[in-house]
């Protein structure tokens, strides 16, 4: 012990003197573990092999980490101290394991400290496809390349950017798509269009399916007007099953049939209703002979009376081969609000691509699953007798494009930059210098050697003496071009081990993949070799100009999205029939909101704390819709004022945030409180521990959520975390799993799958922040967050050192992550600001 | 004949124009055609299935006390009773460096320590799959393959790509779909034999021209960096192998799934899923096109399709009540399929007399035992692969090294091996 204790003074001198960060245990500790522990664990017992006298509480190596970590899980299973042994008071024990753990994640992230070195970095899905749109202009889909995602870091992380054989080839087989794609020579193609009046074919296929309906009810009941006399065979049936199979689905489909061609507008155009094998989708197939570019649809449509608000939204996407009846690959929705007097004409730009799909279809706004369409429908059947009453209508939609604005293509003439091959003498000299121009274009900074632009020029050769035609030979030396490092990789050799600052055209390429995921254009190169990268002032200048470029949409949401964690809005499928609002249109929206708010922080010079509480909110007319306030104009996301009393504004107030906390059903207090701590008090709890005993005393039963999560504060290995986690998650229970407003909440206690008691409550959301600050409501919990700026402040900091370095935070980063928080609050707290101190930092300007 | 050469082989085939008379195992190192040659043992065959999610604790484990031959198949393993004298159930395994809760393949293989390099928040190991196809998969087309399911599920298995990580603890990429594991299979190209001969010829020069690139970027490259490219070059040096087999199989054709197995429908999901992998992996051990199979298996999905309207973590931390019930319908679920599983492999002939299920080791389980436990990791070993007297039910001390067992698998089935991750030893019981 005493060689624990000596350390210990020691790191406390080291301490006070203002040295590096260290994972130490507390002292207080100490006489704890010699009453509980050594009386076995000593050097001279070592029961169990295990010797905790010589365990240093200062956990500076892998070694000790291994044997802390040891203690930690065997406290936490309840292994130790054994049954028949003193245990820990539970006060003791929850100090003690809250301060363990967390001190195991102070020494992990020391021990795993890269010490700022920054790993090369192959270019994620996102860049990769950013990219090859800069050099060619044609976007690949790149979703077949492995995930990039690494657990708790960013996509931007080069030593988490791995690279295996197969993607070799995914890469290969990309880049000669890309090329073909690209590849579009001949004359510009003329516009073309065409007109659909939509009820023609629609009605044409109710009529017969109907038709079919009641000639086989007809029969049907032909043969029950037989009184058992005949067989069903004699009516064309296999048995009396198949009669019930034909006489139920007439009943489920027929009378919703008849009544959509018994309304007037049927006549006319195409109502969107929803009938029992899904919803009703205008669809418009562009001709495959009609050039790639961007058509515009000219749909002339209107709402029905008495249409509920949210139903009054037009989506509109691509129908996938196999999908389901009603079901799209969503590209948008549009607010309708046209009348059947007086119809409105939307125009929606749609792109059509050479290998892309060419049918588009127009819904009625809904949940993009046939299964929850279905359940609508039946529930409305057993109500009123018909399927839900339609909200849409549409009289015709018309195609009209390409347009197309210069030609040849942009792809075309950066590759062909001295015109068409044919218009050269010598057109293998003309390869030779496509080929090299092309080769330094893609790998941005470093020069091709001489021998593997020589390699390229022998593919072609190899190519034309196999027979195959210029447009052809070149191709595959284009592709190896993008296949090879100085591609996929943003290389920044150091020569020697030895760290330098940047060169500045490396410092372009470093800016333009931070806030663009691009290469840099044009101006951005020209101001590379203008200097303007030595003077804050005019670095300051640059960086606007990339923030006020929408190419920067890429930075804000892959950022926005990783930094706050936002995947957890696409692990669940919400419940169709609970949140019937809460559908695709309502849920993307939500995740926009995340991003457009933080666009119109940047734009508006805002502080980065208008994210803990603002009075307003950015939303489009979906999320308007939504939230219940006023109507906004169009599908663009819009500054709105909030009322006073308004919930919203600031993250807490998003729809998304509180989907995310939530499993599609119910709310997860855990989940939400736990956010809230990791990314807004910048207080991240623990892992989840393994081994802790599971908790199954409440299950079952009606309980509200704070009853059943009271539970945790009976074990000390919960009450560790529990006691911070759950109190925020509660003062958040007045938004429900989709993020609408509730004052009550409904308990079920749900057995075998059915509700077997129900019970409503009034939201408690009172409770208490980590730090001992009260709240009484949300509205109070709100405000206790939004002081915590500088916590705020930190979150934010590290990780967009973090995103823009390629590496993950580390303790030699604090020095930084200050210097940038002092920057911001010397201007309130700008967000922009943060962004450009990081950027006129030595760090974001070394390789090391 | 010589056999000893794969080109003399090819040679073989092209003077007696036998091309279509190829035996249902094609490997060049199985030779049961040669009526003069002594008939060769069959191959040894491995199968790896990853659950993700842990099991139903009370209804999966056999009762501790009943160690040996006279023990009851629990609940969750009831579905697999018809082969209960050819299962193995080993409590008490487990990898003492995880302490990640949700991750249930990352390190099950490998039993590496995440935080062993110091400056690195991750480090994995080699994992015995890949032990094993470094010399079962020698003699066939594909080393190894990997299956894989799709989408951004959260089903219990951690970071990585498949179960497999490379000698240098690298992810391995997997075959995500059934169409794409079918194409990979089975898909035969049609192209004339000239126009592949060519196209390798232009896929060597590809290679040799970004390698002309790899080898001037390297100069000047950090340590980190260089590291970094490595990768670069380690694949370009196993497709440079697999090239080359390509060419000596150049000429034979890839063999069909025998007739049930058709092409995969494009979408399937969930249950059908895994049906379809294990299908797909008894038609390809059939014709011999890999020996070494790890199936990285979708949860989330298999569950819904059953109907649960939870999410597979939910379901995970059962208590008392519905998700219980879930986690139950899905442990026996799973034991139905990979009993199913276990009669395909038992019916299809392998080498004189002997079954595929005789020759391969198959392993059900995960490193996540239930809930947020990782000790006493769920472990099924069967089939005659590695020499195990099955029948029997092992309760080990607790916290025997997982990889004890990966290490006896391995040198069960003739890969000499000294230790695997943090193995100690083997576990000899197994074998008599």
């Amino acid at each position: 012990m005493r060689f624990c204790l000596f350390s210990v003074f020691f790191v406390l001198l080291a301490a006070f003197a203002g040295a590096e960060e260290r994972a130490l245990v507390p002292e207080a500790h100490f006489a704890m573990f010699e009453k509980y522990c050594l009386e076995c664990h000593d050097g001279s017992t070592e029961k169990g092999g295990v010797d905790l006298e010589d365990l240093s509480f200062d956990i500076s190596t892998v070694e000790s980490a291994e044997r802390w970590q040891k203690v930690l899980n065997v406290m936490n299973s309840g292994e130790m101290p054994p049954e028949d042994e003193p245990q820990l008071t539970d006060g003791e024990k929850t100090v003690f394991l809250d301060d363990l753990s967390h001190q195991m994640v102070v020494a992990r992230e020391l021990l795993s400290d890269t010490g700022g070195v920054i790993t090369m970095r192959r270019l994620n899905r996102r860049e990769y496809e950013n990219t090859v749109f800069d050099l060619l202009g044609v976007r690949v889909d790149a979703g077949e390349l492995p995930d990039d995602s690494n657990s708790g870091g960013f996509d931007t992380t080069g030593a988490s950017l791995f690279f295996s054989s197969d993607q070799f080839e995914q890469y290969l087989k990309l880049a000669n798509r890309a090329l073909d794609a690209a590849f579009v020579f001949g004359k510009k193609p003329k516009m073309v269009s065409m007109h659909h009046e939509s009820e023609k074919d629609a009605n044409k296929k109710i009529r017969r399916i109907s038709a079919k309906l009641k000639k086989d009810y007809d029969q049907a009941q032909a043969w029950r007007a037989t009184e058992g006399a005949k067989e069903p065979k004699d009516f064309g049936f296999l048995d009396e099953s198949d009669v019930r199979f034909y006489e139920r689905i007439h009943n489920q489909k027929y009378k919703t049939f008849e009544d959509y061609l018994n309304r007037p507008e049927s006549q006319s155009g195409v109502l969107l209703s929803s009938f029992f094998d899904g919803a009703t989708v205008d669809s418009i197939r562009i001709p495959n002979n009609w050039p790639a570019g961007e058509y515009i649809l000219s749909v002339r449509t209107a709402t029905l009376p008495g249409a509920q608000s949210h139903e009054t939204f037009l989506e509109y996407g691509m129908i996938e081969n196999g999908a389901r009846t009603g079901e799209l690959s969503l590209l948008g929705c549009r607010k309708v609000t046209g009348t059947l007097e007086n119809p409105q004409t939307l125009k929606i730009p749609v792109e059509v691509t050479k290998d892309g799909g060419r049918v588009f279809g127009l819904r009625q706004r809904q949940h993009n699953n046939r299964d929850a369409v279905r359940q609508e429908f039946l529930r409305s059947l057993n109500q009123t007798g018909l399927g839900p009453p339609p909200a849409l209508w549409i009289d015709s939609v018309s195609v009209e494009g390409p347009n197309i604005e210069k030609w040849p293509l942009r792809g075309v003439s950066k590759l062909f930059f001295d015109g068409m091959w044919w218009t050269h003498e010598d057109e293998d000299a003309y390869a030779r210098k496509i080929i090299s121009r092309f080769a330094n274009r893609a790998f941005r900074i470093r020069k091709p050697s001489e021998a593997f632009l020589e390699k390229l020029y022998s593919l072609y050769l190899d190519n034309k003496a196999s027979g195959m035609k210029f447009q052809e030979a070149i191709r595959d030396p284009l592709a190896v071009v993008m296949t090879s490092p100085g591609f996929l990789y943003l290389i920044e050799p150091i020569p020697g081990e030895q760290k330098r600052e940047l060169t500045d055209e490396e410092f372009a390429v470093r800016l333009a993949y931070f806030l663009w995921s691009a290469p840099p254009d044009h101006e951005l190169r020209v101001a590379s070799r203008s200097g303007a990268f030595k003077k804050p002032a005019t670095l300051a200048k640059v960086v606007e100009r990339m923030l006020n470029d929408p190419r920067s949409d890429e930075f804000i949401a892959s950022f926005t999205h990783q930094w706050l964690h936002m995947e957890r809005l696409d692990f669940f499928q919400f419940d169709s029939l609970k949140y019937p609002e809460f559908d695709y249109s309502a849920k993307e929206s939500a995740r926009q909101e995340v991003f457009q708010t933080m666009r119109s922080i940047l734009e508006e010079n805002r502080p980065l704390f208008d994210l803990l509480k603002a009075d307003y909110v950015v939303v489009n007319d979906v999320l308007a819709d939504y939230y219940d306030l006023p109507p906004v104009a169009g599908s663009e996301f819009q500054k709105v004022s909030l009322p006073l009393d308004s919930p919203r504004g600031g993250l807490l107030g998003m729809a998304a945030i509180h989907a995310m906390g939530s499993d599609g059903n119910h709310t997860s207090v855990v989940e939400r409180g736990a956010w809230v701590m990791r990314k807004l008090l910048h207080d991240p709890p623990p892992p989840a521990p393994a081994n802790v005993p599971q908790l199954s005393r409440v299950q079952g039963k009606l309980l509200t959520p704070r009853m059943q999560l009271d539970a945790h504060m009976e074990e000390a290995q919960c009450a560790q975390c529990h006691r911070k986690i759950d109190p925020i998650g509660h003062g958040l229970e007045n938004f429900d799993a989709a993020g609408k407003w509730r004052d009550e909440l409904l308990l079920t206690k749900v057995v075998r799958k059915k509700v077997r008691q129900k019970k409503k409550v009034t939201v408690d959301a009172s409770g208490q922040l980590p730090d001992g600050s009260k709240y009484d409501d949300y509205f109070g919990l709100r405000d206790q967050v939004a002081k915590k700026q500088d916590a705020f402040s930190r979150s934010f900091a590290e990780s967009l050192i973090s995103y823009a370095l390629g590496r993950p935070y580390g303790f030699s980063d604090e020095s930084l992550r200050e210097r940038m928080i002092k920057r911001a609050n010397a201007k309130d707290g700008e967000m922009r600001e943060f962004i450009v101190a990081l950027i006129q930092s030595k760090a974001f300007r070394t390789k090391k | 004949m010589n056999t000893r050469f794969s080109l003399q082989r090819r040679s073989f085939l092209r003077s007696s124009s036998a091309l279509i008379a190829l035996p249902s195992l094609e490997s060049l190192g199985f030779r049961r055609f040669a009526s003069a040659a002594k008939p060769v043992a069959a191959p040894k065959r491995f199968v790896f299935l990853g659950m993700g999610f842990g099991v139903t604790a009370d209804t999966w484990y056999p009762d501790q006390k009943t160690a040996g031959r006279d023990y009851l198949l629990p609940e969750g393993l009831q579905p697999l009773a018809r082969h209960k004298d050819d299962l193995t159930i080993v409590q008490n395994l487990a990898n003492q460096y995880n302490n990640e809760a949700h991750w249930g393949s990352t390190f099950w293989l490998t039993g590496a320590n995440r935080y062993a390099e110091p400056g690195q928040s991750f480090h994995n190991t080699i994992s015995a799959d890949q032990v094993a196809a470094e010399t079962l998969g020698k003699e066939t087309r594909f080393s190894s393959v990997q299956l894989g399911t799709t989408g951004k599920e959260n089903s219990g298995h951690g970071p990585g790509l498949s179960l497999s990580w490379n000698r240098q603890g690298k992810p391995m990429a997997g075959l995500n779909t059934p169409v794409a594991a079918f194409h990979r299979l089975f898909s035969d190209d049609s192209t004339p034999l000239e126009q592949r001969q060519a196209a390798l010829r232009k896929q060597h020069s590809i290679l040799d021209t970004v390698l002309e690139d790899a080898r001037s970027a390297k100069r000047g490259l950090s340590k980190a960096d260089t590291d970094k490219l490595d990768e670069y070059f380690q694949s370009i040096r196993e497709i440079e192998t697999r090239l080359s087999k390509e060419e000596e199989w150049l000429e034979v054709p890839k063999k069909k799934p025998c007739k049930d197995v058709k092409m995969p429908e494009k979408g399937v999901n969930g249950v059908e899923e895994l049906k379809v992998m294990y299908d797909l992996m008894v038609a390809a051990m059939q014709v011999d096109a890999s020996r070494v199979f790890t199936y990285r298996q979708p949860l989330e999905t298999v569950i819904k399709s059953m109907g649960a309207t939870i999410t597979a973590h939910n379901m995970s931390h059962y208590g008392e009540g519905d998700r219980k019930e879930v986690s139950k319908q899905r442990d026996q679920k799973q034991s139905e399929l990979f009993a199913h599983f276990i009669d395909r492999l038992k019916a299809t002939p392998d080498g004189e007399g002997t079954s595929l299920f005789d020759n391969t080791t198959l392993t059900l389980g995960t490193n996540i035992h239930s809930i947020h436990y990782l000790t006493n990791c769920p472990t099924v070993v069967t089939g005659g692969g590695s020499g195990i007297q099955h029948g029997r039910h092992f309760v080990m001390e607790p916290k025997t090294p997982l990889c004890n067992l990966w290490l006896s698998l391995l040198n069960g089935s003739g890969i000499p091996t000294e230790s695997h991750g943090d193995s100690t030893g083997q576990i000899d019981e197994l074998f008599g």
